[in-house]
C-alpha cells in the first residue's frame, strides 16, 4: 500500500520531522505555488527546485530513489498531455506540464513523508481549516484500510463463488456495495458508542501539544525565501 | 477526473480555490448543524466506504469493468452538505496519500466533484422525489457535471487538447456517466432492500435555495468557458463552439435557451459571464451571512 509506505517514512525523527506541521505545510505551499507558475523555458529554476527538494529529502534521511519513484506516479498521465502538446506543435509546453507535475508531486510526498497524519491534521487545524472537516478526515483515515480490506474480501468471495453472466455480476456487485454500506453504517454506530464510552465530545485529544518555535520559523525562512527568490529571478 | 498539479493556470486554480474554500467552510457549518458532533464517526466511515466501494468492480460490457464514484450516492444518503464534506475529505485524502489529484488543484477538484458534482447529483434526486429515475439522473448529472468542469478548466488553462481527443473524452465521460447512473440506482435499490428508509427522502422548502445554488454553479462554469480570452483566435473559437454546444446539450432543461443563445452572441456572453460572477458573489454572501447567523445561534 502506497500510503503505508508514507506512514512509515513519516515516523522518522530528524530536524525536518520534528518541525511544526504548519511550517511544513507553508513551505510546501510556497513550493507548489512557485512550481505551478513556472513557464516553459524556466528549466534552470526547475532544476534548482529539484535539487532543493532532493537535498531536503536527504536531510530528512528519506530514501531518495524511492521518493523520486513514488512521485513519478503522476508521469504516465502527464505524458499523454505532453504528447498532445507535441502534436499541437508546442513540445515545450508538454515538457513543462511533466516537469511541474513531477516536482509538485515530489513536494507533496516530501510533506507527507516528514509529517505524520495526526500532526498534519493538527497543523491544518491550527491554520483554521474547519474542525468538522478535519475530524471527518481523521475517521476516514482510521477506517480506510479496514473497509478496503472488507471490500477486497467480498470481491474475492464473489469471484470464487458467484455466477458468471454479466447481468448477474452487475446485480451481485450492487448487492456487495449495498452490504458494504450497511456494514459500514453498523460499524460507524459501534464506533460512536465506543467513543461515547470514552467521553468523546467532538474533539480528539492529542498526547503532545504542538507549539510553533524559533526552529520552525528558521526552517520556513531558510527554504521558502530562496525558493521565492529563485522564482522571481525567472521572470 | 482528478486534476494533478502542474496543469492548471494560476487564474484557474486561484479562482476555483477562492470559491471552494469559503464554500467548504460554509458547508462544514451546515453539515455540523444537521449532524451534531456525535455523527462525525459516521461521516468519516462513509468516506472510507466510498473508497472501499471503489474496490468492487462492476462489469461494463466488452470485458471492461467500472467502479462507483459515489458523489451522487452520498448526496442521496447523507444530504448535500454532509456529502460535500465527505467528498472533500475523500479528495484531500486522495491528494495527500495517493497523489491522486494535486494539492493546489484541490480547490478545482473540490469545486468539480465535491460541490458542483454533489449538488448536480442531489437536484434530480430532489426534483424527482427520490424515484428510480431520479437516482439514475443523480449519478449521471453528478459525473457529467464534474467531468465537463474538469475538461473546461484544463482547456481554459491552455492545456493542448486536440478536438478529436476532446470528442473522445466527452464520449468516454458520457458512457461513464450512464454507468454511474446505473450503479447509483442499483446500489440504492440494494440498500433499500437491506435497510429500508436509509435514503434521505427530500423535504420540500429547500428547493428554491438548491436550485439557486445549482444555477450559480452552472452559470459560473459556463461564464468561465466564454470569458476566457485565448490568444489563438479562430481555432479556439471553433473549439469553444464545440465545447459550448456539448455543454448545452449536457446541462439540458431550464438553462438550455440561455446557453444556445450566448454561443452566437459575444455581447450577451459577456453579460452572462458578469452575471455568473454576480451569482457566485451572491451565493458567497448568503453563505457568509448564514455562517455568521449560525455562529450567533451557537454563541447564544
Amino acid at each position: 500500500m502506497r500510503h503505508a509506505r508514507l506512514e512509515l517514512w513519516s515516523r522518522g525523527d530528524t530536524f525536518a520531522h520534528r518541525r511544526h506541521p504548519a511550517a511544513k505545510i507553508a513551505v510546501a505551499l510556497v513550493f507548489l505555488i512557485c512550481i505551478a507558475t513556472l513557464k516553459p523555458g524556466d528549466w534552470l529554476v526547475g532544476a534548482c527546485y529539484f535539487a532543493v527538494l532532493c537535498l531536503l529529502t536527504l536531510a530528512a534521511r528519506l530514501p531518495l530513489r524511492r521518493i523520486l519513484l513514488a512521485a513519478a506516479v503522476v508521469l504516465p498521465f502527464a505524458t499523454i498531455f505532453a504528447l498532445f502538446s507535441l502534436l499541437a506543435g508546442a513540445p515545450e509546453r508538454g515538457l513543462a506540464i511533466m516537469g511541474r507535475a513531477w516536482l509538485s508531486a515530489l513536494a507533496t510526498i516530501l510533506l507527507m513523508a516528514t509529517t505524520s497524519q495526526p500532526d498534519l491534521l493538527a497543523g491544518l487545524e491550527s491554520a483554521r481549516a474547519p474542525r468538522f472537516l478535519i475530524q471527518v478526515m481523521q475517521f476516514l483515515y482510521r477506517y480506510l484500510l479496514v473497509l478496503i480490506q472488507e471490500g477486497a474480501a467480498m470481491r474475492d468471495a464473489a469471484a470464487s463463488r458467484a455466477g458468471k453472466s454479466p447481468m448477474l455480476e452487475f446485480r451481485r456487485a450492487a448487492g456487495a456495495a449495498g452490504v458494504l454500506f450497511a456494514r459500514s453504517w453498523t460499524r460507524a454506530n459501534a464506533i460512536h458508542q465506543a467513543m461515547t464510552a470514552r467521553g468523546f465530545t467532538g474533539h480528539i485529544p492529542r498526547f503532545h501539544t504542538l507549539t510553533f518555535t524559533a526552529p520552525d520559523l528558521y526552517l520556513f525562512t531558510a527554504v521558502a525565501l530562496p525558493v521565492i527568490a529563485l522564482r522571481l529571478l525567472a521572470r | 477526473m482528478h486534476i494533478p498539479d502542474g496543469y492548471l493556470s494560476a487564474r484557474v486554480w486561484g479562482a476555483t480555490g477562492a470559491i471552494s474554500a469559503p464554500a467548504v467552510v460554509f458547508l462544514a457549518r451546515r453539515a455540523q448543524a444537521k449532524f451534531d458532533h456525535h455523527r462525525v464517526p459516521l461521516m468519516g466511515v462513509m468516506g472510507a466506504f466510498v473508497f472501499a466501494a471503489q474496490m468492487i468492480n462492476f462489469p461494463a460490457g466488452n470485458g471492461t469493468s467500472s467502479h462507483l464514484v459515489g458523489a451522487a450516492l452520498l448526496a442521496c444518503l447523507l444530504g448535500p452538505a454532509a456529502a460535500s464534506i465527505v467528498m472533500t475529505a475523500i479528495l484531500a485524502t486522495q491528494a495527500l496519500l495517493f497523489q491522486d489529484g494535486g494539492l493546489l488543484a484541490l480547490g478545482a477538484n473540490i469545486f468539480n466533484m465535491a460541490i458542483a458534482g454533489v449538488f448536480a447529483g442531489y437536484l434530480p434526486f430532489l426534483l424527482l422525489k427520490g424515484s428510480r429515475a431520479g437516482l439514475f439522473l443523480a449519478g449521471f448529472c453528478s459525473l457529467m457535471t464534474a467531468a465537463v468542469l474538469a475538461l473546461a478548466e484544463l482547456w481554459i488553462s491552455g492545456v493542448a487538447m486536440p478536438p478529436a481527443m476532446l470528442t473522445i473524452s466527452l464520449a468516454w465521460f458520457l458512457i461513464s456517466a450512464l454507468i454511474e447512473g446505473a450503479l447509483t440506482m442499483a446500489v440504492a435499490a440494494a440498500l433499500e432492500r437491506i435497510q429500508p428508509g436509509c435514503l434521505k427522502r427530500p423535504a420540500s422548502g429547500r428547493r428554491a435555495w438548491l436550485v439557486a445554488g445549482l444555477v450559480a454553479v452552472v452559470l459560473a462554469s459556463c461564464g468561465w468557458l466564454i470569458a476566457s480570452e485565448r490568444p489563438d483566435g479562430l481555432q479556439s473559437v471553433a473549439l469553444r463552439a464545440g465545447i459550448a454546444d456539448r455543454v448545452t446539450s449536457l446541462f439540458a432543461a431550464p438553462f438550455g435557451d440561455y446557453q444556445a443563445s450566448f454561443v452566437s452572441n459575444p455581447a450577451l456572453s459577456r453579460t452572462l459571464a458578469g452575471l455568473a460572477g454576480l451569482a457566485v458573489i451572491y451565493v458567497l454572501c448568503i453563505a457568509i451571512s448564514r455562517a455568521l447567523a449560525s455562529g450567533k445561534r451557537e454563541g447564544a
